[in-house]
């Protein structure tokens, strides 16, 4: 099918409309909730590692829900990511590690060990 | 908050929520209020919100969202069966964790 080489060119089509209009959403915030969602997209991206375009999407929705909803209540940036920004990004980041390329490795680093331990069984 | 509180209650954040939700359906500024109201002062909104969406990604509550008069839609939690297992479960740890520890503090072991 001709989206099928498309999108393996450019990536999913219906991810890239979701980014934007997540992209929209921020840009509706006031300025300093916008600065800090920003710089949160920021980190979660570099950090998470996530290669599921499908689950970053979801993660920034869930993000911009959460600072739709403290704008209306006028809850203090402060008081929506905490004393430590990077223990409540990485705290968010845990919801969505499906989509984490280090996934594989931690299943590879398991199978490795449980190969090891059946080898031990065998008497 | 201090550092060993932060990290102590990591473990224990989710079964605290849960049980504020038992008979008392909620959104996610509610619980927070709620938990501030009840000495966990310095609580995040955001370390709120992550657990939820965590505890909804497992299942331990239903969720319904309702319109509000200013912002989007709030999403109202619910604790369903399951979470009342989970809960049950993490008080019977929660008892012998402090039973435990009560034991250490008093000398014994």
């Amino acid at each position: 099918m001709a989206m099928g080489w498309i999108e393996q060119v450019t990536g999913s089509l219906e991810q890239k409309k979701q980014y934007r209009q997540y992209k929209a959403r921020t840009k509706q915030l006031p300025a300093n909730y916008r600065t800090a969602i920003d710089a949160l997209e920021r980190y979660l991206t570099y950090f998470g590692a996530i290669t599921k375009g499908e689950t970053l999407v979801k993660m920034l929705e869930d993000l911009a829900d959460l600072f739709e909803q403290s704008a209306a209540t006028g809850t203090p940036i402060r008081e929506v990511v905490g004393e430590d920004p990077v223990e409540f990004a990485e705290t968010f980041l845990q919801n969505y590690s499906e989509g984490q390329w280090i996934n594989k490795e931690r299943k590879r680093l398991n199978e490795a060990i449980e190969s090891v331990r059946k080898e031990e069984e065998v008497p | 908050m201090g550092k060993q509180m932060t990290e102590m209650l990591k473990g224990t954040l989710e079964g605290i929520v849960l049980a504020l939700l038992t008979g008392n359906p909620a959104y996610g500024y509610e619980i927070t209020t709620l938990l501030r109201e009840k000495g966990f002062s310095d609580i995040a909104e955001g370390t709120v919100y992550a657990l939820l969406v965590r505890i909804e990604q497992k299942g331990l509550v239903d969720v319904e969202k309702r319109p509000s008069e200013k912002g989007p839609p709030r999403k109202v939690y619910t604790l369903n069966a399951q979470g009342d297992e989970y809960l049950e479960e993490f008080w019977r740890t929660w008892s012998f964790l402090a039973q435990r520890l009560e034991q250490l503090r008093d000398g014994g072991n």
